[in-house]
């Protein structure tokens, strides 16, 4: 179970939520949809990355992100038929882990991932990416490859842009 | 009728890869059905428990939010195409740092709270209508106890008559806006919280806005209007409302708005006639007793949002500080209320002036004059009868040279010691009790003007040296 990440797709996710800091940054991740979407254990490759403002309304933009529907649609609408679509979504959590909150789970989408990268003083340090299950119940965590790179080098992400072990 | 229903990414595994899907049916919800029937794991991830659409979910019938029009109700035609779009949300809960560990250290050792209950707190969000006596208090508590985002809305300035008992506000600060004052004080008392400040007076066509912004209520209002539109607006939202009134020397409180509880129209579903209940500014208040009440109201938002105890909700209760007693007496949810019901018959907040029997013009227009005018009267010597319609111990604070005092309530008794040829000017503290007088007046035939603003604008812009009160 993975989520593998396109370089450019990368460090546009990194730099949306380095630059939304104090508040969350967010975006869509599309890549081809994979076989067995909905199968705990896929592999989703991301090859593109879209930074969309935080629509959640000023007062709490710091610990919550809202992606308006009609972005959302707009894209969907534009893949259509391609075989690619938003396969997962990023957000940061500014000065706390990347663990979702019961929040994430409350709002959140079977199948996709939700790739969840914690700023610390305007820098990403961490980044974790999570599958829901069907039910609703809990979040399963997948490693995080770098495009190009080995199973092994899990989190690679955060640790080229920050320089930082988690 | 043929109606194609679009699904996004997420969603299609659960629909055979597909991303449309070509289902029968003549409105939203029996569309949805049909989906259902021919992929049922849809089911869950699109509606809740009680049968509607979950909170993020956003069916868009061809261009237009289904929300907008008439939900699951919206009917279809041949052709139209639902499309289905979450709004993707989500976003952190915010830990506890180590100087906040330090400071709610005697909440983080009681079970009942914990980290867990703290990190609630933070999470949490709580308006306070008003910054006056109620507000003090509470927003203090609030800020006290670490809930994470405190709004408060008022557009008022402190005056010095607000300092006996408006403890959020000091003597520098007389003259200032409240809500910079009381910003000051919360953000000095704790750094760790958010003090979003609205400086405005709460309407119809804003409070729903602002009360979707935040988890709990605490109604500190001073008038009937505003208070029924609290009220309306917290079950319009589903926000409960942390309830406070005070008066002399007695409170109220209680908790509206929840789910399965009343609301203050199911308590009162009418209004006092206009000018029968006094407020605090005409019939004074005990400086100490916003300080209870408001305390309590602290402590209701609080279990509120912990989700500890029993709320004060079907609940309302009663403190006589003469008396220095509580009485609790039971609050039913009234079937027919006309905003908390199965079937309410407001779904808006409407006006509430007019509600109030604010708006109604009195029978004839009452003549009035300004202190400047009754100044020159004065000056010129003109001979009329100045009549001060106060109680006693207000004449006693502040009094006009020259003025006969009857109080408003012995007036009728004592019309006699009246003068019907020479014309009466009639003033009171700010001009309220005096027009009542001057109607009374006119009826009997006297003719009677009242002083627009009573002696606090005469010691205001005439006489510095007469006190305010």
């Amino acid at each position: 179970m993975s989520l593998r990440v396109a370089r450019a797709a990368c460090d546009l996710a990194v730099r949306t939520c380095e630059k939304a800091f104090p508040e969350e940054g967010c975006g869509l991740l599309i890549g081809p949809i994979p076989d067995g979407f909905d199968r705990p254990g896929r592999a989703v490759a991301v090859d593109e990355a879209r930074a969309l403002p935080n629509g959640w309304d000023a007062s709490s933009k710091n610990n919550r992100y809202l992606i308006d529907p009609r972005h959302l649609a707009s894209v969907e609408s534009e893949l259509e038929g391609t075989g690619r679509g938003v396969v997962g979504f990023f957000h940061s959590h500014p000065q706390v882990p990347a663990w979702p909150s019961p929040f994430d789970l409350a709002m959140s989408l079977p199948c996709c991932s939700y790739w969840i990268l914690r700023v610390q003083d305007g820098k990403a340090v961490e980044s974790r990416s999570w599958q829901r299950s069907e039910d609703g119940r809990s979040f399963i965590e997948e490693e995080i490859l770098q495009e190009g790179e080995q199973h092994e080098h899990r989190d690679k992400v955060a640790d080229r842009l920050a320089g930082v072990r988690r | 009728m043929n109606i194609e229903i679009k699904l996004p990414t997420a969603l299609r595994a659960f629909a055979d890869k597909k991303d449309k899907v070509t289902v029968n049916g003549n409105d939203v919800g029996s569309a949805l059905e049909e989906l259902f029937t021919t992929h049922p794991r849809l089911r869950q991830q699109l509606m809740g428990a009680d049968g509607k659409l979950r909170s993020f979910v956003n069916v868009y019938v061809n261009d237009d939010d289904a929300r907008d029009k008439q939900g699951l109700a919206t009917p279809v035609k041949e052709g139209d195409t639902l499309l289905i779009v979450p709004a993707i949300a989500g976003g952190s809960t915010a830990e506890l740092t180590k100087p906040e560990l330090a400071r709610y250290h005697r909440h983080l050792i009681m079970p009942e709270v914990g980290a867990e209950g703290q990190k609630r707190l933070k999470n949490a969000s709580v308006l306070c209508v008003g910054a006056g006596g109620l507000g003090s208090p509470l927003a203090l508590y609030l800020a006290a106890a670490g809930v994470g985002r405190i709004g408060i809305i008022d557009f008022d300035v402190v005056d010095e008559s607000n300092l006996q008992r408006q403890i959020i506000h000091d003597t520098p600060s007389v003259g200032t806006s409240k809500l910079a004052s009381a910003k000051k004080r919360l953000n000095a008392l704790n750094p760790h919280v958010k003090i979003e400040t609205h400086e405005a007076r709460l309407t119809s066509a804003n409070a729903v806005e602002l009360f979707k912004q935040y988890d709990v209520i605490a109604d500190g209002t001073d008038n009937f209007a505003t208070r029924y539109l609290v009220n309306d607006a917290c079950v319009l939202t589903g926000r409960p409302n942390a309830y406070g009134s005070i008066f002399r020397f007695e409170g109220q409180l209680a908790v509206f708005g929840l789910p399965d509880g009343p609301c203050y129209r199911c308590l009162y579903p009418e209004p006092p006639p206009p000018g029968l209940v006094p407020s605090c500014a005409e019939a004074g208040v005990l400086g100490v007793l916003p300080g209870v009440i408001g305390t309590m109201q602290a402590i209701e938002a609080i279990k509120l949002i912990l989700g500890i105890g029993r709320p004060l909700s079907g609940r309302l209760m009663l403190y006589d500080a003469l008396e220095q007693s509580w009485r609790t007496l039971k609050v039913r949810k009234n079937p027919a209320c006309p905003v908390c019901s199965e079937n309410p018959a407001i779904k808006a907040p409407v006006d509430y002036e007019a509600f109030c029997g604010m708006k109604e013009k009195p029978a004839f227009a009452i003549p009035e004059m300004s202190v400047q005018d009754l100044k020159a009267k004065l000056d010129k010597k003109d001979i009329f009868v100045l009549l001060d319609v106060r109680e006693p111990h207000e004449y006693e604070i502040a009094k006009i040279a020259g003025s006969t005092l009857i109080p408003l309530g012995a007036l009728p008794d004592r019309l006699g010691e009246l003068d019907k040829s020479s014309k009466v000017v009639v003033h009171c503290k700010m001009g309220g009790r005096s027009a009542k007088a001057v109607t009374l007046l006119r009826e009997k035939g006297f003719d009677a003007v009242n002083v627009a603003g009573g002696i606090n604008a005469w010691a205001e812009s005439i006489d510095s040296s007469v006190p305010r009160y």
